[in-house]
């Protein structure tokens, strides 16, 4: 089975070019090609998976190309970390292959789409078999070309034109950083492989200075991937793309990446205490400040972004604060509950053709499938007990206790009650109350889109039993036979900790139920007391403006600048070269004048300096 | 056969101009075709070449060499005699290069379908033009080298001069006035050379500048002299590449010429300064070109910087992929400055990928121009509704531009880039810089014309049969190097290491 892991990327590679090849196929049959070939590499990748949990590995590799003595190598590797991401992506990549032959249906250029998930998905499963940085950094940006075309999907739509190339600009900023803290690596390692840097690392060949500086470059790149503060603006405006898409990648696969990436190289952050404090401290402020815009989004898909981007700042706080396992751990339970979420705000976007929550409502009854499936996604995300974003988020939170980080702890506690809150607030609105939009006509989706549905909604219950104190902490000792040495082992932090984060999100939940189903509370004496605050949330903290008064200004300004330049100071020189050269034969011209006296006088003038020169060097200048 | 080989690949274009001249100059589907077969010939015996070519085979390889020209010197000891050669020959750098041209020049002869009138003339200089480029690869002498050098340019001024766009003669002068200028620097240090070594053949010159200093006073050539050469040389390929602020003729051939010949001209004759630089520049004054590494390395990252920058805003096609050449370029300078394998492959790699990939991008702005009528930004819009396939492929082709992994530009870039941190990681950490504009100004741009509300196009239909082979040959080629860049590498490898030798790398 290990033998044969190399060929699950190639399942969605193979679907990618016949789709292309079909992709003027009216029939939506085509469909079925992605689907059939993303479930051959889930079969594959679950295959894969229980190998490894009998605690087999394989890494296969070859040269790739030479430079001088050192040979460029690629090849696959498989380990618990990576068989575990490859049931990820290759099971929602399926389910959402699925549910888009539903939601796609209709489209002029049905087969596309799937083309476009098939390389979205070649790349993203290639990425995590990846034995090396260079060559998971290609997959890496692979990853982002599938992003950036389905982002721009609807290319006719100028906002997903802008879109996808925000996404694509954003996302490279951090990849630049990836770029160039592997090659700082490959200088002091002499090598890309991950296994040769590890072991470079245990041996202390590189000084903490560089550790540090590499560590923090490939940060920036996950950065970057994963929608943290300072890059995280493109990710909420990549919901432009077709919400299948937006569940794939910009929920549970991609997005993920920079998540993985970090785990993957996690012996060079566990090397460098101040790698680990940043990447803690970015998740961890990332986690409340993207909360504290979903509290006031209005489109259904905003606010499942911004809570997409406070998730992923968890993961990336776990991490930091030495939970290899707790950041895991959540990324596995978050890309199912994540995923069932757009899922079924896409299910309720295709049954009332508009993703403003302020004409929604009432569709409880109307979506029999999606309403409870929705009302599962919420209660996991928001660490409600049983289910399973409570004992990831459970884990999370004890990770940053025990690792001493309680500043950092009680912004996640908060960030918990934020994010029960704002879940809530969109479940009420939409499903509950009356009906304020059009709504004549609403039907639930077709099984095609429910049955994913339903799948997610099953593991969104259960997946958080991979790991809990009570049945057994199957998870950390499954990833215990990877790389990472596992110091802290588990966190039990103290009990009370579970009862806080319940009373949190529980709290978030009732705030929620009094404002907009009773109506107990009303919803805007926030807005009314605090109006500078609001506002400033309401307008995502004006980030994009700032970068856009900033960055975006200044760097064309710049090129206006050079492009004035170009025509008045490098044009001039040629103007310049040009009026000199026509001068000079202006003059040559005046002096073929016929009079054979100015002839003779530069003829003996010419005479007189060849004997000068040869009577001064004595010779042939030689 | 294989004695006369590369004297026939040379030749191989006068082929077509010799069937031509028997052709009547109406007959206009008759020379388009002429035009084809004539640069299918050079291509298949280029192929032959290259099997007749030792891959890892170290030095020289398939060499002819007769003597020409020969002339005495009368000095006190006795005469002299300087015999001038007719020596040709390849090393894996050049067959590389060869290949390059030679693939290029059947697109462009396809492409060539667009052009307007006088077909009889256009090709005669087209394939002068072409057999100008392969001599120029082929030569091994000082000599052979200048000859085909400027050969390539008159064919080049009255292609552009007579076939090129509205302001076609003002480029076709700045043209030759700045190739001119570079020549004339060129001529007057090979001359010098020649007269202080007495010798014109590439390997000779090596060898005689790489003796030590007491034997070289003896030939009274001095450290200062050997600098001055480099200098020279230096300046005289930075105005062909073109190195900031050297680049205004450039961009105005990209925006006059007619597209098929700024295939050639991007594609090619461009390349002509990087083969320059690495044949003369590091390849006969190692030593000087090291410590000029660092303004060359600085000389790069102006080059892609302010190329990048100067794109971004470019309302004109034409000139985001002018300003983008010349950022590219730059790559090929910070390569060459890092004075190690990595950075030498990533220059090399990124003459050929840039070569490709400017060939494709103007053939398809040639496309565009022969839709719309236009290569501005503002009149096109939505394209990809219409013309599906030529969105794609100008897509594909941007996106190898940005060094997309899986394509050409990757590698170069990737190269260029690790060479340059081992050596000067603080210049090369700024160059970065680079990685994120080009993206901005590549996504722009061609997001502008494929993506966004459709624009009316007067002629609206996508990429015909025959627009498809070159396109989809060149993103063939852009791929296959991506994807297997061991078959470039192992050709160059010979080559560059006899260069890193000198370099003491």
């Amino acid at each position: 089975m290990l033998q044969n892991s190399w060929l699950i990327p190639l399942f969605p590679l193979l679907s990618f070019v016949l789709l292309l090849i079909f992709r003027k196929s009216k029939s939506e049959g085509t469909a079925w090609i992605g689907v059939l070939l993303t479930g051959l590499s889930l079969i594959l990748s679950i295959g894969v998976w229980i190998s490894v949990w009998q605690g087999d590995g394989i890494k296969v590799e070859g040269t790739w190309f030479e430079i001088g003595e050192r040979a460029i190598t690629m090849g696959y590797e498989v380990n618990p970390l990576n068989a575990l991401m490859l049931v990820i992506v290759s099971l929602v990549s399926f389910l959402v292959h699925l549910y888009s032959k539903g939601y796609m249906h209709g489209d002029d250029r049905f087969p596309v789409f799937f083309a476009y998930l098939g390389l979205f998905s070649f790349a993203m499963l290639g990425l995590v078999l990846s034995p090396n940085l260079l060559q998971l950094y290609m997959f890496w940006e692979l990853v982002g070309l599938g992003s950036f075309l389905l982002i721009g999907f609807y290319y006719f739509k100028p906002e997903a034109k802008a879109a996808a190339k925000k996404a694509f600009v954003m996302t490279r900023i951090g990849d630049v950083g990836l770029f160039i803290g592997m090659i700082l690596l490959f200088w002091q390692v002499g090598s890309f492989e991950y296994d040769e840097i590890f072991a470079s690392v245990r041996n202390g060949d590189i000084s903490s200075g560089m550790l540090t500086l590499t560590a923090l470059c490939i940060f920036v790149g996950a950065i970057g991937k994963s929608g943290q503060l300072p890059l995280h603006t493109w990710l909420p405006d990549a919901m432009e793309g077709p919400t299948p898409v937006s569940a794939l990648i910009h929920a549970a696969t991609m997005v993920a990446a920079g998540v993985y990436l970090v785990a993957a190289m996690y012996p060079l952050f566990q090397a460098s205490e101040t790698a680990l404090t940043v990447v803690a401290v970015v998740g961890g402020v990332t986690a409340i400040f993207a909360a504290s815009i979903g509290l006031m989004q209005k489109d259904i898909k905003r606010v499942l972004a911004y809570s997409t981007v406070s998730q992923l700042g968890y993961m990336m706080l776990a991490l930091g604060a030495s939970g290899y396992v707790a950041g895991i751990f959540h990324l596995t339970t978050h890309a199912f509950f994540k995923a069932l979420l757009f899922l079924a705000a896409g299910s309720v976007i295709h049954a009332v053709h508009t993703q403003n929550i302020d004409e929604m409502g009432g569709l409880w009854k109307k979506l029999r499938l999606t309403g409870p499936l929705f009302l599962i996604g919420a209660l996991a995300i928001s660490g409600v007990p049983l289910l399973s974003g409570f004992f990831s988020k459970d884990e999370i939170l004890a990770s940053t206790y025990a690792d001493g980080r309680y500043g950092l702890f009680w912004l996640a506690v908060v960030a918990a009650f934020m994010t029960a809150f704002y879940m809530f607030r969109l479940f009420f609105l939409v499903f509950t109350g009356k009906p304020r939009g059009d709504q004549r006509g609403v039907h639930e989706s077709p099984s095609v889109m429910t049955l994913p549905m339903i799948v997610l909604g099953v593991l969104a219950i259960v997946a958080g039993y991979l790991n809990t104190t009570w049945f057994g902490t199957f998870l950390s000792d499954y990833l215990a036979g990877g790389p990472v040495e596992l110091a802290h082992g588990d966190h039990h932090g103290p009990g009370w900790i579970p009862i806080v984060a319940t009373a949190a999100s529980l709290l978030g939940i009732g705030l929620a139920y009094l404002i907009y189903q009773k109506g107990t509370l009303s919803g805007d004496w926030v807005t009314r007391s605090l109006p500078g605050l609001s506002n400033v949330i309401y307008n995502k903290w004006y980030v994009d403006e700032g970068y856009d008064a900033t960055f975006v200004k200044g760097t064309k300004g710049l090129s206006k600048l050079g492009v004035l330049f170009d025509k008045y100071i490098v044009d001039g020189l040629v103007a310049a070269v040009v009026s000199g050269v026509q001068g000079l034969s202006k003059v040559g011209s005046r002096l073929q004048n016929g009079q054979v006296q100015t002839y003779g006088t530069f003829a003996i003038f010419g005479i007189v300096i060849l004997l000068l020169i040869v009577a001064l060097t004595g010779g042939y200048f030689t | 056969m294989n004695t006369w080989l590369l004297s026939i690949l040379i030749l191989s274009p006068l082929l077509g101009v010799l069937v031509l001249l028997f052709t009547p100059s109406q007959d206009e589907k008759s020379i388009k075709w002429i035009g084809i077969l004539g640069t299918l010939f050079p291509l298949g015996t280029a192929l032959v070449t290259l099997s007749a070519f030792n891959k890892s085979g170290e030095g020289l390889q398939l060499a002819e060499k007769f003597q020409w020209v020969s002339y005495e010197v009368f000095q006190s000891n006795g005469d002299v005699s300087y015999p001038i050669f007719y020596e040709v020959g390849v090393n894996g750098l050049s067959m590389v290069l060869i290949l390059l041209t030679t693939v290029v020049s059947v697109l462009a002869a396809i492409a060539s379908y667009s052009i307007k009138k006088d077909w009889k003339s256009y090709f005669i200089l087209f394939f002068l033009l072409e057999m100008g480029m392969i001599g120029v690869f082929a030569s091994q002498n000082l000599f052979l080298f200048f000859i085909f050098f400027e050969i390539t340019l008159i064919p080049m001024f009255f292609l552009i001069g007579r076939w090129g766009y509205l302001e076609k003669e003002k480029a076709a002068y700045s043209f030759l006035i700045y190739n001119g200028v570079g020549s004339a620097i060129l001529l007057i240090a090979f001359v010098a050379m020649f007269m202080k070594t007495g010798t014109m053949n590439f390997e000779q010159l090596a060898y005689t500048f790489s003796l030590p200093q007491s034997e070289l006073s003896d030939m009274n050539i001095t450290k200062d002299f050997k600098m001055g050469m480099l200098i020279a040389l230096l300046l005289a390929f930075a105005v062909k590449l073109p190195v900031a602020p050297l680049h205004s003729w450039m961009v105005k051939v990209h925006v006059q010429a007619p597209p098929p010949i700024v295939m050639l001209h991007s594609g090619i004759l461009l390349k002509i300064g990087a083969y320059g630089l690495i044949v003369f520049g590091a390849g006969l004054f190692p030593d000087q070109f090291e410590s000029l590494a660092f303004i060359i390395g600085l000389f790069g990252l102006i080059n892609l910087l302010y190329g990048a920058f100067l794109a971004l805003t470019q309302r004109d096609m034409k000139r985001v992929l002018a300003y983008s050449s010349v950022s590219h370029m730059g790559i090929v300078l910070i390569g060459l400055a890092a004075l190690n394998e990595a950075g030498m492959t990533g220059a090399v790699f990124q003459v050929v990928s840039h070569g490709l990939i400017s060939a494709l991008l103007f053939f398809l702005v040639g496309v565009l121009y022969e839709r719309g009528g236009s290569s501005q930004l503002k009149d096109f819009g939505g394209v990809a509704k219409r013309m599906p396939i030529f969105a794609g492929v100008l897509l594909a082709g941007g996106l190898a531009s940005l060094g997309l992994p899986g394509m050409s530009g990757f590698i170069s870039e990737f190269m260029a880039f690790l060479g340059l941190f081992e050596t000067m990681p603080v210049l090369a950490a700024i160059g970065t810089l680079g990685l994120i504009l080009t993206a901005v100004y590549v996504l722009r741009a061609v997001l502008a014309i494929t993506f966004g509300t459709e624009k009316e196009l007067s002629n609206a239909h996508d990429l015909s049969s025959t627009e498809r082979i070159p396109a989809f040959i060149l993103l063939a080629a852009i791929l296959f190097i991506g994807i297997y860049p061991a078959w470039l590498s192992d050709m160059l490898r010979p080559t560059l290491d006899s260069i890193l030798l000198g370099l003491g790398g």
